[in-house]
């Protein structure tokens, strides 16, 4: 655990090792990281998969559709 | 061109999540698979920069693994479920995910671990592919599948007391596969060299009770979509736990449960495109052979609407 700047809401990071590995589920899309929001986005799927607690959860069902 | 959905996946995760706080307690099959792989592990003689386990629970393979010399030989593993309950308690790097849409890049990584968690993906020869896919060449996958003599005596005497009482019986199993079809299994979605083995294990349950309560809290309770929409009745209960204790019980009192757990292995080809054709011909019958899970069935898992015990005949008081 290193010190986290002082941030609105600060969760445990995302290991990046499996970052690397992660695509969307559903298109096999790269995905964008969203620290502050805590998020992983999908463009192709138009998705954005929560991550709780820094645990990526990546089933569409739970993912927040993208409106712009 | 999909086949029909046979589980409901949403269901088997709500039932995966309310299993998670007693799934400790039950969790001997899953230590028993564990215990394999590791074994399996043990064997082999390459290090794996980038492990994933599918259907981790809770954490059952890690914990095994720690208690090894092959933890040395993986130098990630991150823990991945369909049900975030299931990973509350762990440290390893964790992600939820649903073994039918697996979200990881082509060729990605060195291995992959799924211990008795497979069985209620609709499309078993389709997950095994995209665990294919994801596996980097000459990538290892370390599984282990419920085979379908699996839970027999419970299948047996709960069909007999619904056609009895009912006259039918509704699907109220999980269809699965048997060791020769796994391994044809492993190899039509593009593994090389499978191998497959069968551990049978038969445990002792005081109660037909005891047994079911196991299997909630395994979070192993029937989703299947067409399932009987008839919830099993207490008298239906109630004549299925006579015909278990009258035809399987054992001289103590107790009754048997037997399982068959499939531990299954192959390799990612060296090259992403499927296997050689030297492979295939050794297994005599490499033709258009259909293993479709129609085929396979032999049907596994009892369902358990039971969220209302259903006490045993002679009613201990408590």
């Amino acid at each position: 655990m290193t010190d986290a700047p002082a941030r609105p809401h600060h969760q445990p990071q995302v290991d990046p090792r499996l970052l690397e590995v992660l695509v969307c589920p559903v298109t096999h899309g790269p995905l964008e990281y969203d620290r502050e929001a805590g998020e992983l986005i999908s463009r192709s799927a138009r998705l954005a998969y929560p991550i709780r607690d820094g645990v990526p959860v990546m089933l569409p069902e739970e993912a927040r559709e993208l409106t712009d | 061109m999909s086949p029909p959905l046979l589980f409901d996946r949403a269901l088997h995760r709500s039932r995966l999540n309310r299993a998670a706080r007693d799934y400790d307690t039950a969790v001997f099959l899953k230590q028993r698979a564990a215990l394999d792989a590791v074994d399996r592990l043990e064997s082999v003689t390459r290090t794996f920069a980038r492990a994933v386990e599918l259907g981790a629970r809770t954490g059952a393979f890690a914990a095994a693994l720690a208690e090894s010399p092959a933890a040395a030989k993986l130098h990630f593993l991150a823990e991945a479920d369909l049900s975030l309950p299931m990973l509350a308690g762990r440290s390893a790097p964790r992600l939820v995910l649903d073994e039918e849409r697996l979200p990881f890049a082509p060729a990605s990584l060195d291995l992959v671990v799924s211990l008795l968690a497979l069985h209620w993906t609709n499309d078993l020869p389709g997950a095994l592919i995209q665990i294919r896919r994801a596996l980097k060449p000459d990538g290892l996958f370390l599984g282990a599948i419920f085979g379908g003599a699996s839970l027999t005596e419970l299948r047996q005497s709960l069909l007999a007391a619904e056609a009895e009482l009912r006259g039918g019986a509704g699907p109220r199993v999980s269809p699965f596969a048997d060791g020769a079809d796994a391994a044809g299994l492993l190899q039509r979605a593009g593994f090389a060299l499978p191998v497959t083995d069968v551990d049978r294990v038969t445990v002792r349950y005081e109660h037909p009770l005891r047994l079911l309560q196991d299997l909630r809290r395994m979070g192993e309770t029937n989703v299947l979509l067409d399932r009987d929409r008839r919830p099993l009745t207490r008298p239906v209960l109630a004549r299925a736990f006579q015909l278990y204790q009258e035809r399987f019980g054992l001289p103590d009192g107790r009754v048997p449960a037997s399982f068959e757990i499939v531990a299954v292995t192959g390799w990612a080809p060296p090259s992403p495109e499927v296997g050689t054709d030297r492979r295939r011909s050794r297994q005599g019958g490499a033709g258009p052979v259909d293993l479709s899970p129609r085929q396979l069935v032999a049907p596994t898992f009892p369902t358990l609407h039971a969220s209302r015990p259903v006490p045993p005949p002679e009613g201990e008081g408590g």
